[in-house]
């Protein structure tokens, strides 16, 4: 892991207009899918990002790739500002960061054949058009992502795929580009438990052999625990706390983390713990709380919680959260 | 060959999986339907060397030939003309099938590419072209090419470009709802992330998946133009040069063929439109059963009563440790799918378990090991195919599998009730909640009253915490977690003493998650319910169960108190799957996994079922099945050879 930044984020804004303005009402509400969110990340290095359902993580995704138009902000991977690029350059750049997505049974075109999947990115870019080295590489990456031998594969249909297997395949697909970032968006959650650990190592894998940056989205943080070099937790279109895996394993300073944590169930029945169990749903994003946007649903709020909206504050030098409360107030 | 496969295979592509062309073999109606059309084009094609005389021809016709009735010389008799019906029939059908075929390519042509480019690009496009494809719905077809035809040249050419340019707007409507269907999915996405534009991704994603609804379609659209066209010529306005069946009737019709009493002038061309017609509908038909192939063992049907054999001896697992009342006893139950050309798939074999009243008993097991197929058994909610062959369920000392469809029926809900994995999405949308809650109740319970139903669902919405006010509202109004306690409600309508959770909490957040197994944990000790939680989570069996029934391919792999499965588990798989499961204590352990995957029902491996995976497998697994060996008297079962006393 080198201290060269392969991807900068800077005050990433993403707002979608909520309904539609109709001759009677002039709808101006946004939902703030992504907003105001810092994020690094170094060549080699794998972050998971943490969150519920609303939180942003997907769309975070999507608009570091370009499927979305950020709002406001910028992104910079490896020093080219790629906020706003046109067409052409942004096909450029999508050699060189690529997707996983979660689903690997709709990921996937069900009419076509493993090896026309795995060959389309290069079809799409007119990299190597002898057919020959074509194929060759199709093999490679098929085999780099665990599917060996890559000639039985070839000619079979996503239909006669597990899971796992088809999970590999939209992975080779993207390794076939030779991506130097990696955006996994929940890429196990739909698999078997029991198979799920092949996918990861692979990944691991992968960032060992290749040196691909990796961004693992989850909302389970327990299957990355050894994977991912630092943790980011979102909450309602921000990060509430980012870190090493120890520092927020270990040391949750965000009463949310800290309340997720004391909920994913651990397999001992021994070690039976007290869950902090938060009420309601994550409000909506489009009519924001004031101050802390966690204050509704916190434990632990005070007064100015309501008024305040905080920053990330440091915590370490690899650690920081976002709380008024920091290192003063541990939920029990 | 990766470039040529990526070509559009237009004939081939609804017939993208393999075995599309045996299945439309199998399929009657379609293949009816293409003989008949394939015995129409023979005809059509041959009709120089079929017809016995030359229609277009006067020459030794004098009019004593006249509607002469049929005979050896003429099969089908004469028209008013003096000529041949049989040699007009067969040439007519030329003209048939030419004007159906080319007319309707024009529409599908036209229909077609309206479609995609409204579907695919949207906005302000879409909504031209839709508002256009509109109103050239809403004008009738027929009197519309009456009209034009009258008024321009009656020439074939003429009718086929009018009847094509008037007939694409299903067909655009069609395609167009398609191609927004495939848009949305997520192999669309990919290939953008890819890096595809936008031609790329109409030609190899969008393409693909609307030709096989444009072939089934454009069949439609084939005999609609040949109909069109029959009735242009009958009424006069088609072209006069040519014999087609519409001209033929028009003639008999207007030269007096039913007072002369020449039904064969009429009857002939009718029923070669007929014909036509009816193999173009079965083609139709069949091939859209051929694309979308409904299993026809889905529907639920009374099962047949459970074939008792000699009951196997296995080991029920009677826990000494349980001083509570034993509520539901499974008894070495085996349940097969039973298929016409296949072995039975043994779905579940042998499982045997005791719930007490107020227990939480986990079911933990991965895809295909037949835990679902186990629970819809238990309220006989399997599919026609799936049969109880073998063992006894037990409900507080009634044999469920000896009831008949009324006696289960009583028993359902009311004694035993489930909450259906994705049960969240199982919710009618047009219908609010708390009418729904109503519906459970009303089915079950003697209430006579309005009032009384109302305040019972009012009641359940309190038990699981969901506002009153959210009564009225329908499910759309409402979020995963609250749809999910809906849910709940409705299982709890009846006041049962059993619940079944299949995977309950699976597409949920985990903060949502705590709250719904919070939620189901005061319920059962508030209720004296007894809950079965099906799940392939490991932490939450690990945080609320009693005891947990490991299942494996179908069979079980494990049984015992929670704690011991845990911390002292016996059986191979339990062992793997303990390691494969993250665990947020220790981070830093490297998870694995197992490597190889479940077991399909239909080809089951001789002896243990896990053996092909197995670290610990030696040669007796992989030849004799092991037995359910009890340890610490009954209390702990494991099915492996390895632990045999």
């Amino acid at each position: 892991m080198s201290n060269d930044f392969i991807l900068e984020v800077k005050n990433l804004k993403k707002y979608f207009q909520a309904g539609r303005p109709s001759w009677f009402s002039l709808n101006e509400d946004y939902i703030h899918a992504v907003d105001d969110v810092d994020l690094q990340l170094r060549r080699g290095e794998v972050i998971a990002l943490v969150g519920e359902s609303g939180c942003g993580k997907s769309t975070l995704s999507l608009t570091l790739m370009g499927l979305e138009k950020a709002t406001e902000g910028s992104i910079i991977f490896e020093g080219k500002d790629i906020t706003h690029i046109d067409d052409r350059q942004r096909k450029k750049i999508r050699q060189r960061i690529q997707m996983v997505f979660q689903d690997p049974y709709e990921s996937l075109n069900p009419t076509q054949t493993i090896e026309e999947i795995v060959t389309e990115p290069l079809i799409v870019h007119g990299i190597s058009p002898n057919l020959d080295e074509r194929r060759e590489r199709v093999r490679r990456a098929l085999e780099d992502a665990g599917l060996k031998p890559a000639e039985s594969y070839l000619h079979r249909f996503p239909h006669q795929l597990s899971g796992g297997q088809r999970q590999r395949v939209v992975i080779a697909g993207a390794l076939v580009l030779e991506p130097h970032l990696l955006l996994a968006d929940e890429p196990v959650s739909m698999l078997d438990v029991s198979i799920r650990a092949e996918i990861i190592n692979l990944l691991a894998d992968l960032r060992k052999s290749r040196g691909i940056s990796v961004i693992f989205i989850t909302h389970d943080l327990g299957t990355v625990g050894y994977f991912a070099d630092r943790v980011a937790v979102m909450y309602l279109g921000r990060i509430v706390e980012i870190g090493t895996m120890t520092d927020v394993l270990k040391n949750p300073q965000h009463p949310y983390t800290q309340a997720l944590l004391s909920v994913i169930p651990v397999p001992n029945p021994r070690l039976r713990k007290k869950r902090i169990i938060l009420q309601g749903e994550t409000p909506n994003p489009i009519d924001l709380p004031s101050g802390c946007r966690f204050h509704p649903r916190c434990p632990v709020a005070i007064d100015i919680c309501k008024q305040n909206d905080p920053d990330l504050i440091r915590v370490s030098e690899t650690h920081q959260a976002a709380c008024l409360l920091l290192n003063k107030v541990t939920v029990t | 060959m990766a470039v040529q496969t990526v070509e559009l295979k237009p004939s081939t592509g609804s017939l993208s999986r393999p075995s599309s062309w045996t299945t439309l073999g199998k399929n009657r109606i379609g293949l009816v339907g293409l003989i008949m059309l394939v015995a129409a084009v023979v005809v059509a094609v041959f009709a120089s060397v079929l017809a016995p005389y030359d229609p277009k021809t006067s020459e030794g016709i004098t009019s004593s030939d006249i509607y002469q009735r049929p005979s050896s010389a003429h099969l089908l008799g004469t028209d008013d003309a003096g000529k041949d019906v049989l040699s007009s029939f067969i040439y007519g059908s030329r003209v048939s099938l030419i004007v159906g075929f080319f007319a309707a390519f024009i529409s599908i042509v036209i229909g077609g590419i309206i479609g995609i480019v409204a579907g695919f690009y949207g906005g302000r496009l879409e909504n031209i072209l839709m508002r256009f494809t509109d109103t050239m719905l809403v004008i009738p077809d027929l009197p519309l090419i009456i009209v034009i035809v009258a008024l321009t040249k009656p020439s074939l050419l003429n009718i086929i470009f009018v009847i094509g340019l008037l007939g694409w707007t299903t067909t655009a409507r069609l395609v167009r709802s398609q191609t927004l269907a495939v848009k949305s999915r997520k192999f669309v996405l990919r290939a953008r992330a890819i890096g595809a534009g936008n031609w790329h991704i109409i030609q190899h994603h969008i393409l693909p998946l609307v030709l096989p609804l444009l072939v089934v379609n454009a069949i439609l659209v084939i005999s609609l133009a040949i109909l069109e066209e029959s009735t242009l010529s009958f009424l006069g306005l088609g072209d006069p040069t040519v014999i087609s069946w519409g001209q033929m009737l028009n003639f008999a019709f207007g030269r007096g063929a039913m007072s002369a009493g020449a039904w064969w002038a009429l009857v002939a061309p009718g029923f070669g439109i007929v014909w036509i017609v009816l193999a173009l509908t079965l083609l139709g038909h069949g091939l859209e059963q051929v694309l979308n192939p409904r299993l026809e063992s889905h529907h639920l049907m009374p099962g047949r009563p459970a074939v008792q054999q000699e009951a196997m001896l296995g080991i029920s697992a009677r826990s000494s440790r349980n001083p509570k009342p034993v509520v539901l006893d499974i008894q070495n139950l085996s349940i097969h799918y039973i298929s016409e050309d296949k072995p039975p798939a043994r779905a579940v074999e042998n499982v045997s378990f005791q719930l007490h009243e107020g227990e939480l008993m986990g079911l933990v097991g991965e895809s295909g090991c037949g835990k679902t197929t186990l629970m819809m058994a238990l309220m006989k909610l399997l599919p026609a195919a799936g049969q109880i062959v073998n063992g006894k369920v037990l409900f507080n000392n009634q044999d469920l599998t000896a009831m008949s469809e009324e006696e289960i029926a009583d028993v359902r809900w009311s004694a035993i009730s489930i909450i259906f994995q994705g049960a969240m999405n199982a919710l009618n949308p047009v219908r609010t909640v708390g009418e729904q809650i109503a519906e459970a109740i009303k089915k079950h319970v003697a209430i006579y009253h309005e009032a009384q139903v109302d305040e019972r669902v009012s009641e359940l919405l309190e038990l699981v915490g969901i506002a009153e006010e959210h009564k009225d509202h329908f499910p759309h109004q409402y979020s995963g977690g609250m749809r999910q306690r809906a849910m709940i409600a409705m299982a709890l309508a009846c006041s049962p003493q059993v619940v079944i959770a299949d995977e309950p909490t699976t597409a949920l957040d985990v903060m949502i998650q705590a709250q719904i197994l919070e939620l189901l944990d005061d319920l059962r000790k508030k209720l004296g319910l007894a809950i079965i939680f099906v799940t392939h989570d490991l932490g939450v069996v690990a945080e609320m169960c009693d005891s947990v029934l490991v299942m494996y391919g179908g069979v079980t792999a494990e049984y015992a108190s929670v704690d011991t499965i845990y911390n002292a588990p016996r059986h191979p798989y339990t062992q793997e799957l303990l390691k494969a499961f993250p665990d947020l204590s220790k981070p830093e352990k490297r998870l694995s996994s197992i490597p190889g995957y479940p077991p399909k029902l239909d080809a089951l491996p001789v002896g243990c079922r896990f053996a092909p995976r197995c670290p610990l497998a030696f040669e007796r697994c992989f030849i004799e099945m092991p037995a359910l060996h009890s340890l610490n008297g009954g209390d702990h079962i494991a099915s492996c050879h390895l632990v045999e006393n």
